[in-house]
Protein backbone atom coordinates (compact mmCIF):
# COMPACT_ATOMS: atom_id res chain seq x y z
CA UNK A 1 0.00 0.00 0.00
CA UNK A 2 1.12 3.82 -1.19
CA UNK A 3 -0.46 6.82 -0.05
CA UNK A 4 -2.08 6.84 -3.14
CA UNK A 5 -3.79 3.44 -3.38
CA UNK A 6 -7.89 3.79 -3.41
CA UNK A 7 -9.50 0.80 -2.65
CA UNK A 8 -12.96 -0.29 -3.15
CA UNK A 9 -14.44 -1.27 0.18
CA UNK A 10 -18.17 -1.98 -0.64
CA UNK A 11 -20.00 -1.85 -4.19
CA UNK A 12 -24.23 -1.72 -4.75
CA UNK A 13 -25.58 -1.86 -7.90
CA UNK A 14 -29.66 -1.61 -8.76
CA UNK A 15 -29.86 -3.39 -12.57
CA UNK A 16 -32.31 -5.03 -15.14
CA UNK A 17 -32.44 -8.23 -14.12
CA UNK A 18 -34.01 -10.04 -17.26
CA UNK A 19 -34.67 -9.13 -21.01
CA UNK A 20 -35.59 -5.88 -22.77
CA UNK A 21 -38.85 -5.39 -23.64
CA UNK A 22 -39.61 -3.36 -26.96
CA UNK A 23 -35.72 -2.53 -27.40
CA UNK A 24 -35.71 -1.18 -23.51
CA UNK A 25 -34.38 -2.86 -20.49
CA UNK A 26 -35.51 -1.59 -17.12
CA UNK A 27 -34.40 -2.48 -13.21
CA UNK A 28 -35.85 -5.04 -11.45
CA UNK A 29 -36.94 -2.47 -8.59
CA UNK A 30 -36.37 -3.68 -4.94
CA UNK A 31 -38.84 -3.18 -2.36
CA UNK A 32 -37.93 0.65 -1.17
CA UNK A 33 -39.65 1.43 2.04
CA UNK A 34 -36.86 -1.20 3.77
CA UNK A 35 -34.22 1.36 2.91
CA UNK A 36 -36.23 4.57 2.55
CA UNK A 37 -38.01 4.26 6.21
CA UNK A 38 -39.53 7.65 6.03
CA UNK A 39 -43.09 7.40 3.99
CA UNK A 40 -42.64 11.48 3.83
CA UNK A 41 -39.05 11.40 2.22
CA UNK A 42 -40.42 8.44 0.02
CA UNK A 43 -43.47 10.12 -1.22
CA UNK A 44 -41.59 13.03 -2.83
CA UNK A 45 -38.76 11.02 -4.58
CA UNK A 46 -39.41 10.03 -8.24
CA UNK A 47 -37.98 6.37 -9.28
CA UNK A 48 -34.25 7.69 -9.98
CA UNK A 49 -34.15 8.91 -6.46
CA UNK A 50 -35.29 6.05 -4.71
CA UNK A 51 -33.35 4.10 -6.72
CA UNK A 52 -30.07 5.77 -6.53
CA UNK A 53 -30.30 6.58 -2.68
CA UNK A 54 -31.20 2.77 -2.29
CA UNK A 55 -28.13 1.70 -3.77
CA UNK A 56 -26.25 4.34 -2.36
CA UNK A 57 -27.33 2.75 1.71
CA UNK A 58 -27.02 -0.33 0.56
CA UNK A 59 -23.03 0.36 -0.06
CA UNK A 60 -23.00 1.84 3.11
CA UNK A 61 -24.67 -1.37 5.00
CA UNK A 62 -22.35 -3.15 7.10
CA UNK A 63 -19.53 -0.85 6.53
CA UNK A 64 -18.18 0.66 10.03
CA UNK A 65 -17.04 3.85 8.07
CA UNK A 66 -19.14 6.94 7.87
CA UNK A 67 -18.39 8.57 4.17
CA UNK A 68 -16.31 11.90 3.92
CA UNK A 69 -17.75 12.53 0.70
CA UNK A 70 -20.30 11.67 -1.14
CA UNK A 71 -19.87 12.15 -4.86
CA UNK A 72 -22.48 11.09 -7.29
CA UNK A 73 -22.79 11.20 -11.17
CA UNK A 74 -25.24 11.55 -14.09
CA UNK A 75 -25.51 12.10 -17.56
CA UNK A 76 -29.23 13.14 -17.74
CA UNK A 77 -30.41 13.91 -14.47
CA UNK A 78 -34.11 13.21 -12.81
CA UNK A 79 -35.59 13.22 -16.41
CA UNK A 80 -38.94 11.55 -15.03
CA UNK A 81 -39.16 15.14 -12.45
CA UNK A 82 -38.21 17.43 -15.67
CA UNK A 83 -40.37 16.11 -17.65
CA UNK A 84 -43.15 16.52 -15.57
CA UNK A 85 -42.05 20.45 -15.06
CA UNK A 86 -41.81 20.88 -18.17
CA UNK A 87 -44.92 19.47 -19.45
CA UNK A 88 -46.92 21.31 -16.33
CA UNK A 89 -45.02 24.53 -17.83
CA UNK A 90 -47.19 23.70 -20.91
CA UNK A 91 -50.62 22.25 -19.41
CA UNK A 92 -50.91 25.19 -17.21
CA UNK A 93 -49.70 28.11 -19.16
CA UNK A 94 -46.62 28.94 -17.19
CA UNK A 95 -48.63 29.42 -13.99
CA UNK A 96 -49.67 27.63 -11.09
CA UNK A 97 -46.56 24.98 -11.13
CA UNK A 98 -46.14 22.17 -8.74
CA UNK A 99 -42.59 22.80 -6.49
CA UNK A 100 -42.44 19.02 -5.86
CA UNK A 101 -41.50 17.81 -9.33
CA UNK A 102 -39.03 21.51 -9.77
CA UNK A 103 -37.38 20.74 -6.67
CA UNK A 104 -36.38 16.97 -7.19
CA UNK A 105 -35.68 17.43 -10.57
CA UNK A 106 -32.49 18.77 -10.01
CA UNK A 107 -29.23 16.64 -10.61
CA UNK A 108 -27.97 16.78 -7.06
CA UNK A 109 -31.55 15.13 -5.44
CA UNK A 110 -29.77 11.60 -4.88
CA UNK A 111 -26.49 12.91 -3.29
CA UNK A 112 -27.95 15.42 -1.00
CA UNK A 113 -31.20 12.48 -0.30
CA UNK A 114 -28.24 9.85 0.63
CA UNK A 115 -26.78 12.89 2.84
CA UNK A 116 -29.94 13.73 4.52
CA UNK A 117 -30.77 10.45 5.28
CA UNK A 118 -27.61 9.04 6.83
CA UNK A 119 -26.92 11.97 8.52
CA UNK A 120 -23.98 13.16 6.57
CA UNK A 121 -22.73 16.65 6.13
CA UNK A 122 -19.66 16.26 4.40
CA UNK A 123 -18.77 17.21 0.80
CA UNK A 124 -21.39 16.30 -1.58
CA UNK A 125 -20.67 17.00 -5.32
CA UNK A 126 -22.22 15.97 -8.43
CA UNK A 127 -20.83 15.59 -11.92
CA UNK A 128 -23.16 15.45 -14.81
CA UNK A 129 -20.24 15.04 -17.69
CA UNK A 130 -22.31 12.81 -20.06
CA UNK A 131 -21.07 9.90 -20.57
CA UNK A 132 -17.59 11.16 -18.60
CA UNK A 133 -19.95 11.82 -15.92
CA UNK A 134 -19.29 8.26 -13.16
CA UNK A 135 -15.27 9.03 -14.19
CA UNK A 136 -15.17 12.38 -13.53
CA UNK A 137 -16.69 11.09 -10.30
CA UNK A 138 -14.59 8.20 -9.81
CA UNK A 139 -11.71 10.92 -9.98
CA UNK A 140 -12.77 13.14 -7.39
CA UNK A 141 -13.43 10.66 -5.07
CA UNK A 142 -9.50 9.19 -6.02
CA UNK A 143 -8.60 12.81 -5.05
CA UNK A 144 -10.48 13.05 -2.32
CA UNK A 145 -8.58 9.98 -0.63
CA UNK A 146 -5.04 11.20 -2.47
CA UNK A 147 -4.88 14.69 -0.94
CA UNK A 148 -5.91 13.80 2.83
CA UNK A 149 -9.65 15.52 2.31
CA UNK A 150 -10.98 12.26 2.90
CA UNK A 151 -10.80 8.32 3.92
CA UNK A 152 -13.69 6.99 2.99
CA UNK A 153 -15.79 8.57 -0.23
CA UNK A 154 -19.09 7.10 -1.57
CA UNK A 155 -19.06 7.30 -5.64
CA UNK A 156 -22.09 6.39 -7.71
CA UNK A 157 -24.10 7.15 -10.56
CA UNK A 158 -27.80 6.63 -11.46
CA UNK A 159 -29.83 7.08 -14.75
CA UNK A 160 -33.03 6.23 -15.38
CA UNK A 161 -34.88 5.59 -18.92
CA UNK A 162 -37.85 7.77 -19.68
CA UNK A 163 -40.13 6.93 -22.60
CA UNK A 164 -39.46 10.60 -23.96
CA UNK A 165 -35.69 10.04 -23.98
CA UNK A 166 -35.98 6.30 -25.19
CA UNK A 167 -37.55 8.31 -28.55
CA UNK A 168 -35.14 10.97 -28.49
CA UNK A 169 -32.11 9.26 -28.67
CA UNK A 170 -33.20 6.48 -30.35
CA UNK A 171 -33.57 9.05 -33.45
CA UNK A 172 -29.63 9.43 -32.40
CA UNK A 173 -29.31 6.46 -33.22
CA UNK A 174 -27.98 5.17 -29.00
CA UNK A 175 -29.42 2.57 -28.98
CA UNK A 176 -27.77 0.96 -32.24
CA UNK A 177 -25.25 -1.30 -30.28
CA UNK A 178 -27.16 -2.35 -27.32
CA UNK A 179 -31.08 -2.06 -26.09
CA UNK A 180 -31.67 1.19 -24.10
CA UNK A 181 -31.33 0.79 -20.16
CA UNK A 182 -30.61 2.69 -17.19
CA UNK A 183 -29.36 1.74 -13.46
CA UNK A 184 -27.69 2.69 -10.52
CA UNK A 185 -24.06 1.48 -9.01
CA UNK A 186 -22.41 3.08 -5.93
CA UNK A 187 -19.16 2.62 -4.68
CA UNK A 188 -17.33 2.80 -1.11
CA UNK A 189 -13.89 3.92 -1.85
CA UNK A 190 -10.89 3.54 1.04
CA UNK A 191 -7.36 4.23 1.43
CA UNK A 192 -6.69 1.08 2.94
CA UNK A 193 -6.74 -1.89 2.51
CA UNK A 194 -8.91 -4.77 4.78
CA UNK A 195 -10.15 -7.48 5.12
CA UNK A 196 -13.38 -6.52 2.85
CA UNK A 197 -11.30 -5.01 0.18
CA UNK A 198 -13.23 -5.62 -3.51
CA UNK A 199 -10.35 -4.13 -5.61
CA UNK A 200 -7.66 -1.27 -6.09
CA UNK A 201 -8.49 0.70 -8.88
CA UNK A 202 -5.25 1.50 -10.96
CA UNK A 203 -6.08 4.36 -13.57
CA UNK A 204 -9.32 6.41 -15.04
CA UNK A 205 -8.99 7.19 -18.55
CA UNK A 206 -11.41 9.34 -20.56
CA UNK A 207 -10.79 10.06 -23.98
CA UNK A 208 -13.23 11.75 -26.63
CA UNK A 209 -12.60 11.71 -30.81
CA UNK A 210 -13.01 9.78 -33.45
CA UNK A 211 -10.98 6.89 -32.76
CA UNK A 212 -10.07 3.74 -34.98
CA UNK A 213 -10.34 -0.10 -33.17
CA UNK A 214 -6.25 0.11 -33.72
CA UNK A 215 -5.99 3.41 -32.07
CA UNK A 216 -8.58 2.63 -29.07
CA UNK A 217 -6.37 -0.63 -28.24
CA UNK A 218 -3.16 1.10 -28.64
CA UNK A 219 -4.67 3.84 -25.97
CA UNK A 220 -5.72 0.91 -24.29
CA UNK A 221 -2.41 -0.87 -23.69
CA UNK A 222 -0.23 2.58 -23.41
CA UNK A 223 -2.63 2.78 -20.61
CA UNK A 224 -1.74 -0.36 -18.95
CA UNK A 225 2.09 0.13 -19.72
CA UNK A 226 1.98 3.27 -18.28
CA UNK A 227 0.60 1.80 -14.82
CA UNK A 228 2.97 -1.01 -14.78
CA UNK A 229 -0.08 -3.52 -16.02
CA UNK A 230 1.84 -6.56 -18.03
CA UNK A 231 -1.14 -8.31 -18.19
CA UNK A 232 -5.35 -7.72 -17.59
CA UNK A 233 -8.49 -9.60 -18.36
CA UNK A 234 -11.05 -7.25 -20.25
CA UNK A 235 -14.53 -6.35 -19.54
CA UNK A 236 -15.89 -4.68 -22.65
CA UNK A 237 -18.96 -3.31 -23.48
CA UNK A 238 -20.39 -6.46 -24.91
CA UNK A 239 -19.86 -8.39 -21.39
CA UNK A 240 -22.11 -5.78 -19.09
CA UNK A 241 -24.26 -3.80 -21.26
CA UNK A 242 -26.27 -7.33 -22.84
CA UNK A 243 -27.30 -6.91 -18.62
CA UNK A 244 -27.85 -3.47 -18.17
CA UNK A 245 -28.31 -2.11 -21.62
CA UNK A 246 -26.86 1.19 -22.96
CA UNK A 247 -26.64 4.67 -21.00
CA UNK A 248 -24.78 7.52 -20.62
CA UNK A 249 -22.89 6.32 -17.09
CA UNK A 250 -23.27 2.55 -17.97
CA UNK A 251 -19.37 2.21 -17.16
CA UNK A 252 -20.36 2.43 -13.78
CA UNK A 253 -21.83 -1.04 -13.94
CA UNK A 254 -19.31 -2.35 -15.70
CA UNK A 255 -16.90 -1.47 -12.94
CA UNK A 256 -19.40 -3.28 -10.77
CA UNK A 257 -19.42 -6.30 -13.25
CA UNK A 258 -16.00 -6.34 -12.72
CA UNK A 259 -15.95 -6.90 -9.18
CA UNK A 260 -18.42 -8.95 -8.32
CA UNK A 261 -19.00 -11.44 -11.76
CA UNK A 262 -15.27 -12.62 -12.22
CA UNK A 263 -13.38 -15.09 -10.37
CA UNK A 264 -10.36 -14.61 -9.03
CA UNK A 265 -7.30 -12.21 -8.26
CA UNK A 266 -5.36 -10.05 -11.14
CA UNK A 267 -6.00 -6.86 -13.16
CA UNK A 268 -8.88 -5.61 -14.85
CA UNK A 269 -9.63 -3.36 -17.42
CA UNK A 270 -13.49 -1.93 -17.82
CA UNK A 271 -13.91 -0.53 -21.35
CA UNK A 272 -16.61 1.23 -22.51
CA UNK A 273 -18.26 3.93 -24.88
CA UNK A 274 -20.52 6.02 -25.39
CA UNK A 275 -20.88 7.69 -29.17
CA UNK A 276 -17.48 9.15 -29.47
CA UNK A 277 -16.83 9.23 -25.99
CA UNK A 278 -14.15 6.39 -24.48
CA UNK A 279 -13.69 5.45 -20.76
CA UNK A 280 -11.45 3.02 -19.48
CA UNK A 281 -10.31 1.89 -15.36
CA UNK A 282 -8.18 -0.38 -14.53
CA UNK A 283 -8.71 -2.39 -10.94
CA UNK A 284 -6.67 -5.05 -9.57
CA UNK A 285 -9.39 -7.28 -7.90
CA UNK A 286 -8.69 -9.39 -5.08
CA UNK A 287 -10.47 -12.09 -3.54
CA UNK A 288 -11.85 -11.22 -0.07
CA UNK A 289 -9.81 -12.92 2.74
CA UNK B 1 -69.78 18.89 1.12
CA UNK B 2 -68.97 15.33 1.97
CA UNK B 3 -68.67 15.10 -1.95
CA UNK B 4 -66.72 17.85 -1.59
CA UNK B 5 -64.37 16.03 1.20
CA UNK B 6 -64.07 13.46 -0.59
CA UNK B 7 -63.28 15.10 -3.78
CA UNK B 8 -60.63 17.10 -1.64
CA UNK B 9 -58.79 14.11 -0.32
CA UNK B 10 -58.53 12.34 -3.46
CA UNK B 11 -56.72 15.35 -5.12
CA UNK B 12 -54.59 15.55 -1.92
CA UNK B 13 -53.24 12.01 -2.41
CA UNK B 14 -52.72 12.59 -5.94
CA UNK B 15 -50.68 15.88 -5.26
CA UNK B 16 -48.69 15.25 -2.39
CA UNK B 17 -48.20 11.72 -3.53
CA UNK B 18 -49.26 9.92 -0.40
CA UNK B 19 -48.66 6.32 -1.39
CA UNK B 20 -50.34 3.44 1.19
CA UNK B 21 -53.05 6.20 2.39
CA UNK B 22 -56.58 5.71 1.23
CA UNK B 23 -59.51 8.45 1.04
CA UNK B 24 -61.48 6.79 3.92
CA UNK B 25 -58.05 7.03 5.95
CA UNK B 26 -58.66 10.61 5.94
CA UNK B 27 -59.97 11.86 9.04
CA UNK B 28 -62.13 15.11 8.91
CA UNK B 29 -61.57 16.59 11.91
CA UNK B 30 -57.42 15.19 12.54
CA UNK B 31 -54.67 17.67 11.64
CA UNK B 32 -53.30 17.83 8.10
CA UNK B 33 -50.16 18.66 9.30
CA UNK B 34 -47.71 17.93 12.00
CA UNK B 35 -48.83 15.31 14.63
CA UNK B 36 -52.01 14.33 11.99
CA UNK B 37 -51.51 13.69 8.11
CA UNK B 38 -47.56 14.93 9.29
CA UNK B 39 -47.72 17.73 5.68
CA UNK B 40 -44.83 20.00 5.72
CA UNK B 41 -44.54 23.66 4.04
CA UNK B 42 -43.79 22.18 0.36
CA UNK B 43 -47.52 20.50 0.84
CA UNK B 44 -48.62 23.78 1.65
CA UNK B 45 -47.74 24.81 -1.61
CA UNK B 46 -49.47 22.21 -3.04
CA UNK B 47 -52.60 22.53 -1.27
CA UNK B 48 -52.56 26.49 -2.65
CA UNK B 49 -52.21 25.12 -5.96
CA UNK B 50 -55.23 22.85 -5.80
CA UNK B 51 -57.43 25.86 -4.18
CA UNK B 52 -56.29 28.03 -7.21
CA UNK B 53 -56.63 25.30 -10.13
CA UNK B 54 -59.12 23.41 -8.78
CA UNK B 55 -61.64 25.68 -7.07
CA UNK B 56 -60.76 29.05 -8.77
CA UNK B 57 -59.32 30.41 -4.95
CA UNK B 58 -56.69 32.67 -4.28
CA UNK B 59 -55.42 32.90 -0.78
CA UNK B 60 -54.93 36.83 0.11
CA UNK B 61 -54.36 36.37 3.83
CA UNK B 62 -51.47 34.23 4.21
CA UNK B 63 -51.91 34.49 8.06
CA UNK B 64 -55.40 32.46 8.09
CA UNK B 65 -53.63 29.45 6.06
CA UNK B 66 -53.20 28.06 9.59
CA UNK B 67 -56.38 27.95 10.42
CA UNK B 68 -57.87 27.06 7.28
CA UNK B 69 -55.26 24.31 6.34
CA UNK B 70 -56.17 22.90 9.83
CA UNK B 71 -57.94 19.60 8.83
CA UNK B 72 -60.27 18.69 5.89
CA UNK B 73 -63.06 19.96 7.29
CA UNK B 74 -61.77 23.74 8.12
CA UNK B 75 -60.66 23.46 4.36
CA UNK B 76 -63.80 21.82 2.87
CA UNK B 77 -65.84 24.70 4.58
CA UNK B 78 -63.49 27.37 3.30
CA UNK B 79 -63.58 26.15 -0.05
CA UNK B 80 -67.58 26.00 -0.02
CA UNK B 81 -67.31 29.41 1.07
CA UNK B 82 -64.96 30.59 -1.14
CA UNK B 83 -65.46 28.88 -4.40
CA UNK B 84 -65.96 30.00 -8.15
CA UNK B 85 -65.39 27.12 -10.12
Amino acid sequence: MDSYSVYIQSVASIYPEGEPVEGRFSINEPDYKEWIKEAGSRRRMSRIVKMGVTAGLQCLQNMAVKPEAIITATGLGCLADTEKFLQSIGSLNEELLSPTPFIQSTFNTIGAQIALLSDNKAYNSTYVHRAFSFESALLDGMMQLQTGNADSVLVGAVEELTPTVFYILERMGAWRKFPAGEGTSFFLLGNEKTHQTVARIVAVDMQRGNFSKDQLTQKRSDLLRRNGVSDARIVSEEMFKPICGEYQTASSFGLWYACTQLNGNGFVLITNSWLNNYTAVVIEKFTKE
Amino acid sequence: MDQLKQELKEALIQALNLEDITAEEIVDEEPLFGDGLGLDSIDALEIILILERNYGIRLTKPEEAREIFYSIDTLADFIDKNRKK
